[in-house]
């Protein structure tokens, strides 16, 4: 399943249920059973027993299940022994919550979709293994890297709590903009490079009779991404950093005021496809693929979820946000990015080596170039899409990452205060209609900000 | 005059007649159509019937699966409630006992609060319970909170009924129970079935106790996958096979209000209007 | 007093009151004592607040533009719900009984019923499309009509939002109380209708004096039942709207707010207490409701 904020909500009575159950996993959990070792070797770095078996849980979503039994056969061909049992289910939480307590957890999970575990939780419950061990050994490719090396930057930290790796996560999702290749060359437009250029070009967009730019305006989280892209692109990590760790004024930075102005723009200069603030994001989609926008904010799942409808040829093509200004601190080219599709050991597993070997043949170049073919979207694992002949989006995705280099960014407040994510998404759409300007978009966030902080009920979180 | 006025009248009836069946007629429509054709063309009938709609929403989207899941769900707590509620009733509108009153307008009452403030312990009871996501724990849950209307709407029935039947009955040395079995329930026949009804209307639509008690999408009813398929958690956007599956969820209530539709409103004046 | 009655009463209770114990009344009380509570729905202990949960809900804008939809849904939904329903009755049977209704005035009573029909999920989907802007089928038909100058984004506009939703209930419910009216007025005696027609009253008085008071117990049912709907709200909102509930809360009902502040956020004891103060406004609101129908009664002899 896309990391998308839409799940989010969509999806808030299962994690509502979720977070319910693991009150009980914090409460719960007995001896821990007797766990199979062997020896290691450098053919068996992280020591599995050769005979034991293993048990895999996973979900299967929108990313389907195919690279996780991939890596099955991967490890099979490892351990001959070992029989590896390979579940796919849509509700991981549900079927698992009972069995965490009971101390009887499977040997990997894949923790994601609307059921899913509260990590946080089963990582205060001790009920995770501590991943450091894996992130070291070589990996399946080279045994000279460790598989912490293989990994595109940011995604051991995404899968840090407290200091210690627990998740790894495998798909890598970045959010830009899109458009379409074929439409752009036919009327001889080029991406532009920076935000007044992308007024400008709007202009003749329109001018050409389309209009420039469409948006799913029933959730305006989406053109949040935008606009909290451009903002991290002129402040840099200092200014996202400020945001999520909730500091005084930290909505009313120069870079984020600027960038809920230059987002402004497209409404003063009527750059919007009329009527974009009641569609929702397959309406918007569907508007855009259908040539009706030249423009839509959107993840990189958007190839995936159309599918169906992408006219022939249309190749679709997402671009990092342009410079908001001259004196960007962020360099061109860098992007909004995260990863999703939490995998994780259970600490009282009965074959937890078994698990973290699992972990180690899921992550290796082989299954990684499975994935970006089968489930068209990119996995975290570094160069695993080179060489391979992509879909026309995954590809400029890929593109997209790989001029970032380093330079890939997210925020947190989304998830850590959801409270605030609401308040900002209303503002936007209030920005997005022309009934608040950026100066009223940013009071609004603001207070709203102060006010999460204020609030001892809430938890806080630093980075 | 009267002629002219009963002109504008049925020109007002078919007016509203229209509003209320043209977004189903839209919807019958679309669901005909390409995903392309929905779009570029709203208005257009489809250049051919693309059945084929209907066959991807009953197997692909599982409406196939939500309606067995649905049937198996509303028919059971059907079945349950008016069993149960027609004991209720019955008692408390047949005998006399110390607490009656209590009994019947603790009951009532229960029809009168919206179902969503008890949704957040509702949901704990029924994990404590270890029936959340199961059938039978919908089912119970179900029928629980359809049981105030079928009491309500029961209790004014059996007690318009003549007492001199189950008064020979009596004489006859029927217990209470086949009393109630064999005479009162039989004569109670025209609100049974219009409570039945109304009961499987409300069940079969029923959409915030499933969302938040049934969390499986395996045992999805059709309420929480048409809503979960309109806000596209799949993957991929269908809105014709969207509008497949809408049509297919209200096609079996449709059939089952036309055969009955006499029924309703007979057991409307019977019962909801006292 | 016959043989056995209590094992029978109590064998053919238990059963029900039970169910009704465990699945209603339990999470009911429960809500009560969680409403007093910090309960974060995770922590196997919840702290005692008193009353603080509720002196928050006086602060919270969310909370407050909730209660001022539901309060606007609740004075129009009911109120055109009813006015229409009764005059399409009133036009179906002739304003009385045994009088004739128009032609084809059984097809209509169908016809009418169909959007009862579609549960909520369905409705919002559907509706979804009926609003969508530029070429929906809300926007189309003005177009048609030659009306361009009214197309907009219903949902997208804070002033035409909550009328949108308004007007979904409206569509959806008038259909059930048409039946439930036209029942009502089929029982009303045709020499009374029949009286008023030989003193020479009209239509109109006809339906002011004879059909209206005939049928008040009807309406009163109606007013509550619909009283009820206006205030919850959630389904359709959630499905239809912009955010949900937007934009920007013009469409924000209790239920939304109760729902997503349990779980959502976390926050199940202030949902509780979200969820007891509507219990309480249910409750008050019905018992008005009843009292202020119940005045006068038409006794037919």
């Amino acid at each position: 399943m896309n990391p998308t904020r839409r799940t989010v909500l969509r999806a808030s009575t299962a994690a509502g249920a979720a977070a319910a159950l693991s009150g009980c996993v914090t409460a719960g959990g007995s001896d821990p059973a007797e766990q199979a070792t062997g020896a290691v070797t450098d053919e068996n770095p992280l020591g599995v027993p050769a005979d034991t078996d293993l048990e895999v849980v996973m979900f299967d979503g929108g990313y389907g299940d195919e690279y996780t039994r991939h890596a099955v056969t991967l490890y099979e061909e490892r351990h001959p022994g070992a029989a590896v049992t390979h579940e796919g289910l849509q509700k991981v939480g549900e079927v698992l919550q009972p069995r965490f307590v009971a101390g009887e957890p499977p040997d990997v999970v894949d923790n994601t979709g609307a059921g899913r575990l509260d990590i946080a939780a089963l990582a205060d419950a001790g009920q995770l293994t501590d991943l450091a061990e894996l992130l070291d050994a070589p990996s399946l490719d080279d045994p000279s890297v460790p598989v912490r090396d293989t990994l595109l930057p940011g995604v051991v930290e995404d899968g840090t709590l407290d200091g210690t790796a627990y998740f790894l996560n495998y798909s890598y999702v970045v959010w830009g903009v899109w458009y379409s290749r074929s439409l752009f060359d036919e009327h001889g437009w080029t991406y532009p490079a920076t935000w007044d250029d992308m007024i400008a070009l709007c202009g003749e967009i329109k001018a050409a009779g389309i209009a420039p730019w469409t948006w799913q305006g029933k959730y305006p989280e989406y053109m949040m991404d935008p606009l909290q892209s451009l903002a991290a692109k002129a402040g840099g990590l200092e200014l996202v950093r400020a945001v999520d760790n909730l500091e005084p004024d930290a909505w009313r930075q120069d870079g984020v005021l600027a960038a809920a102005d230059a987002i402004h723009r497209l409404v003063t200069g009527g750059h919007l496809l009329e009527g974009s603030e009641g569609l929702s994001h397959t309406e918007a989609q569907n508007a855009w693929s259908g040539g009706q926008a030249a423009f839509i904010p959107c993840g990189s799942w958007l190839e995936g979820e159309q599918q169906g409808v992408t006219p022939e040829g249309f190749d679709m093509t997402l671009a990092a946000l342009p410079a908001l200004t001259a004196a960007d601190a962020l360099p061109d080219g860098a992007v909004q990015g995260a990863s999703s599709e939490s995998f994780l050991v259970p600490a009282q597993a009965l074959n937890p080596r078994g698990g973290l070997e699992y972990l180690r043949c899921l992550f290796s170049g082989e299954v990684a170039r499975g994935f970006a073919e089968s489930a068209r979207a990119m996995p975290v694992v570094k160069g695993a899409t080179e060489g391979l002949d992509l879909a026309p989006g995954l590809a400029s995705v890929a593109a997209a990452l790989d001029t970032a280099g380093e330079h890939v960014f997210g925020y947190k407040y989304r998830t850590w205060y959801p409270e605030l994510a609401k308040a900002v998404d209303d503002a936007t759409g209030e920005l997005l209609t022309g009934r608040a300007d950026p100066e009223q978009w940013a009071d609004r966030i603001q207070q709203a900000a102060d006010q999460t902080a204020a609030d001892d009920t809430i938890a806080k979180h630093e980075r | 005059m009267t002629r002219l006025s009963n002109g504008a009248l049925h020109l007002v009836l078919a007016a509203w007649a229209a509003l209320v069946t043209l977004p189903l007629a839209w919807a019958v429509l679309s669901s005909l159509k390409t995903d392309a054709e929905i779009f570029d063309s709203p208005w257009t009938l489809p250049s051919t019937p693309h059945w084929e709609n209907w066959a991807r929403a009953w197997n692909e989207a599982s409406i196939g699966r939500y309606l067995l899941n649905t049937v198996i769900v509303v028919g059971g707590a059907l079945a349950l409630v008016m069993l149960l509620g027609a004991l209720c009733a019955y008692c408390l509108a047949r005998y006399e006992f110390p607490g009656n009153r209590l009994v019947y307008y603790a009951l009532v009452a229960g029809m009168l609060f919206p179902v969503f403030l008890a949704l957040v312990p509702l949901f704990f009871v029924v994990d404590q319970l270890g029936m959340l996501g199961t059938y039978h724990g919908l089912i119970l849950v179900y029928a629980a909170y359809a049981l105030p209307f079928t009491v309500f709407f029961l209790h004014a029935f059996f007690r318009s009924l003549p007492s001199a039947t189950a008064e020979a009955a009596f004489l006859d040395g029927c217990s209470h129970t086949g009393v109630f079995f064999r005479v009162m329930l039989p004569m109670a026949r025209p609100g049974m079935v219009s409570v039945g009804i109304f009961n499987f209307l409300g069940l079969w639509n029923q959409y915030l106790l499933p969302l938040v008690l049934n969390p499986d999408p395996d045992r999805y009813v059709l309420a929480q996958g048409l809503a979960a398929l309109a806000v596209s958690q799949g993957y991929r956007s269908d809105f014709s096979g969207l509008f497949a599956g809408l049509i297919i969820a209200i096609l079996p209530v449709l059939l089952a209000y036309l055969l009955f539709q006499r029924q309703i409103r007979a057991g409307l004046t019977a019962g909801a209007v006292r | 007093m016959r043989h056995g009655k209590y094992r029978f009463l109590i064998g053919a209770l238990a059963p029900p009151l039970l169910l009704y114990g465990v699945f209603v009344v339990s999470p009911y009380a429960q809500a009560f004592h969680l409403a007093l509570t910090d309960w974060n729905g995770l922590s196997a202990e919840a702290g005692f607040v008193g009353l603080a949960n509720f002196a928050e809900l006086w602060g919270d804008p969310l909370f407050l533009a909730a209660l001022r939809n539901n309060g606007l849904l609740l004075l129009a939904v009911p109120l055109a719900t009813i006015a229409l329903a009764l005059f399409f009755a009133a036009c179906l049977t002739g304003g009385g009984a045994r009088r004739k209704g128009v032609r084809g005035s059984g097809l209509y009573r169908v016809v009418y019923f169909f959007p009862q029909l579609l549960s909520v999920a369905i409705l919002g989907v559907l509706f979804q499309f009926v609003y969508t802007p530029g070429d929906g089928l809300l926007n189309g038909l003005l177009g048609a009509v030659g009306l361009d100058a009214l197309q907009r984004s219903w949902l997208a506009d804070p002033a035409t939002a909550l009328p949108a939703v308004a007007a979904v209930m409206v569509w959806s419910a008038v259909g059930f109380y048409v039946v439930l009216f036209t029942a009502a007025m089929d029982s009303i005696p045709a020499d009374v209708v029949e009286a008023a027609t030989l003193d020479g009253a009209g239509r109109f008085t006809l339906f002011r004096r004879i059909t209206l008071p005939l049928v008040r117990d009807s309406v009163q049912v109606a007013y509550v039942y619909l009283g009820i709907l206006a205030l919850d709200g959630f389904a359709l909102v959630q499905i239809m709207t912009v955010g949900p509930g937007g934009p920007d809360n013009a469409t924000e009902v209790m239920g939304l707010t109760l729902y997503r502040a349990a779980f959502t956020y976390g926050e199940f004891g202030y949902a509780a207490a979200m969820g007891v103060t509507l219990f309480f406004i249910t409750l008050t609101l019905t018992a008005l409701a009843l009292r202020a129908t119940r005045s006068e009664r038409v006794e037919l002899a």
